[in-house]
């Protein structure tokens, strides 16, 4: 027991040192993610969000939430079960370092002008940066696919599946009509990016 | 405003190994030391002691309750319950541990004796209201035996509905419901006075009204049926530009102390033990978790605020810092909430790396 103990103190000691060997993550676990978000981390499938060049605390936190049940991704049930935080910090790293993907085609002008409207009255560049790069744990916005921001942001105004979330982001869609969600998300995913 | 790019400062859901925690970075008047009492807690928050000495603890985000037990040497945790939204509210009460969250409140009986009790389930007694922002909790029971309950408004600034913007008081059970202060924007720490037993109670005040305004506050409830302010004034008579009426600070009972603009007023403990030194007995120890919504921070400490019981005479100095590197505008702990122990030194809970510090006093 004591034997166990120790081979796992070491484990954590030897992940929390940064050394590049411990920033490797085991090429199963990364195809497991990539058969959903991409080899490069830029998702080609409806409603799975693109991972790369998102800040590594804003992935970290999200990959806790999922694991601990917290945010209900139907898809990742179960998948993180038996990851430590510390393997949860190495795939953030591994993803917040890859290129994010570009801007989605093509924009609708009228509803991207529209979009951006809704994301100045909402303040969204306050937080995810003007141009909605995210930072730290807030995340990257500009570039994702669409049909996910759409989800995410009527989540979030329906305070459902946002346990652990930021409840902030309900204030800041607080009486903004699906019209309006749809645009911004139009607006974010056609956003030219720019590199973390 | 628009233009702005203050945000939230970013919280961490893993653990932070001992290591990373740079204690000796950590101040204190001459006398006292702190440790590192327990780590490996992240997002802890408010801590209570149960039987046995078992200490609990609340998270918001990670949605965990941890319990901690001190085996003398060293300390080990456990996740009592996980899963829950912003369980913040713990509470310990005949050997019954209360964990509230933004829509639940569990009531884990015996959970000394029984560290797997089923929590029953006591949210619907208490009928909360359904609108999250702000509404995560700290709870106390009372010297009159009533659990203190704050409701938020769940804005950063607007005319909330009856529900919320208070703080309520209910018997046990739920029952007898009462609202007890009203205009109360964010308050997520609170203690009884020694003598007096009246309520004293920190406050959040509302973001995006500039660098130095309007102050968090230091509250006093001299009665029930007061009104503290919000939405339409705010700390020592700041009418609100965005949400107006007339005469807005008419009737308003402004506060005890401000405590610095937007420097996010946490826990309230008044000192009542005998190992710090006689002038910190009946003083209050304030958390102040660090600004966001403004460019030079603040906070990002532990005041110790000495006040007559009428209120007046207030003096506030720093009593724990070092978290921040002021020049540099950088942090890397947020003190959060205190508890006294037996012996009189005071655990600090540091919810940026879920670690709790004990403070001592050498004679």
């Amino acid at each position: 027991m004591l034997g166990r103990w120790a081979a796992a103190l070491a484990l954590a000691a030897a992940a929390s040192a940064c050394s590049p060997a411990a920033a490797q993550v085991p090429a199963g676990r990364l195809a497991l993610c990539a058969a959903c978000h991409g080899a490069d981390g830029q998702s080609r499938l409806a409603g799975v969000p693109s991972l790369a060049g998102q800040p590594r605390l804003f992935l970290e936190s999200r990959l806790v939430m999922i694991r601990e049940g917290l945010s209900e991704v139907p898809q990742m049930k179960g998948m993180l079960d038996a990851l430590t935080d510390a393997e949860l910090i190495e795939l953030s790293r591994h993803y917040a370092v890859l290129p994010p993907p570009p801007a989605a085609g093509p924009r609708d002008p009228a509803r991207a002008g529209r979009g951006a409207k809704v994301a100045e009255r909402a303040l969204c560049g306050s937080c995810h940066l003007p141009d909605q790069r995210g930072r730290e744990q807030i995340p990257r916005l500009a570039g994702q696919r669409e049909d996910y921001l759409l989800h995410s942001l009527r989540q979030f105004l329906a305070g459902q599946g946002v346990r652990g979330r930021d409840t902030a982001m309900i204030d800041a869609l607080l009486g903004l009509s699906e019209v309006d969600l749809a645009d911004l998300a139009h607006y974010l995913a056609t956003m030219g990016t720019v590199a973390p | 405003m628009a233009a702005s790019t203050l945000a939230p400062l970013p919280g961490r859901n893993t653990v932070t190994p001992p290591n990373e925690i740079p204690l000796e970075k950590i101040k204190l008047p001459a006398g006292f030391k702190a440790e590192l009492w327990a780590h490996g807690i992240p997002g802890a928050r408010a801590m209570v002691r149960g039987d046995g000495g078992k200490i609990y603890i609340g998270t918001r985000g990670i949605g965990r309750v941890y319990e901690v037990t001190d085996t003398g040497a060293v300390r080990t945790s456990r996740v009592v319950v996980s899963g829950l939204t912003q369980p913040a509210g713990v509470e310990f009460r005949n050997g019954a541990l209360y964990v509230m969250a933004i829509d639940k409140l569990l009531r884990f009986d015996g959970i000394a004796t029984n560290p797997t009790v089923t929590p029953v389930d006591m949210t619907a007694a208490f009928k909360l209201p359904p609108l999250q922002h702000h509404n995560w909790k700290f709870i106390r029971f009372g010297p009159d035996g009533k659990l203190y309950v704050p409701f938020g408004a769940p804005c950063n600034i607007c005319e909330p509905t009856a529900e919320y913007a208070q703080i309520r008081r209910y018997n046990a059970d739920g029952s007898g419901m009462e609202v007890l202060a009203r205009g109360v924007r964010n308050t997520v720490g609170f203690d009884f006075h020694p003598v007096t037993r009246e309520l004293w109670f920190t406050d959040h005040g509302r973001d995006w009204l500039g660098e130095e305004t309007p102050h968090d506050e230091l509250n006093r409830v001299s009665s029930t049926g007061l009104n503290f302010g919000f939405p339409y004034c705010h700390e020592m008579g700041v009418a609100d530009p965005d949400v107006k009426k007339p005469n807005p600070c008419a009737g308003v009972t402004l506060p005890v102390a401000q405590m610095g603009a937007h420097a996010a007023v946490m826990g309230l403990t008044f000192y009542t033990g005998d190992m710090f030194p006689s002038e910190y007995r009946n003083a209050m120890f304030i958390m102040r978790k660090g600004s966001w919504n403004r460019t030079k921070k603040i906070g990002f400490d532990v005041l110790v605020v000495r006040a007559d019981a009428d209120g007046k005479n207030v003096k506030s100095e720093p009593f724990m810092t070092g978290f921040q590197d002021a020049a540099a505008g950088t942090f890397w702990g947020r003190p959060a909430y205190a508890l006294q122990m037996p012996d009189g030194s005071l655990l600090v809970s540091d919810e940026q790396i879920g670690a709790i510090y004990r403070i001592s006093y050498g004679r």
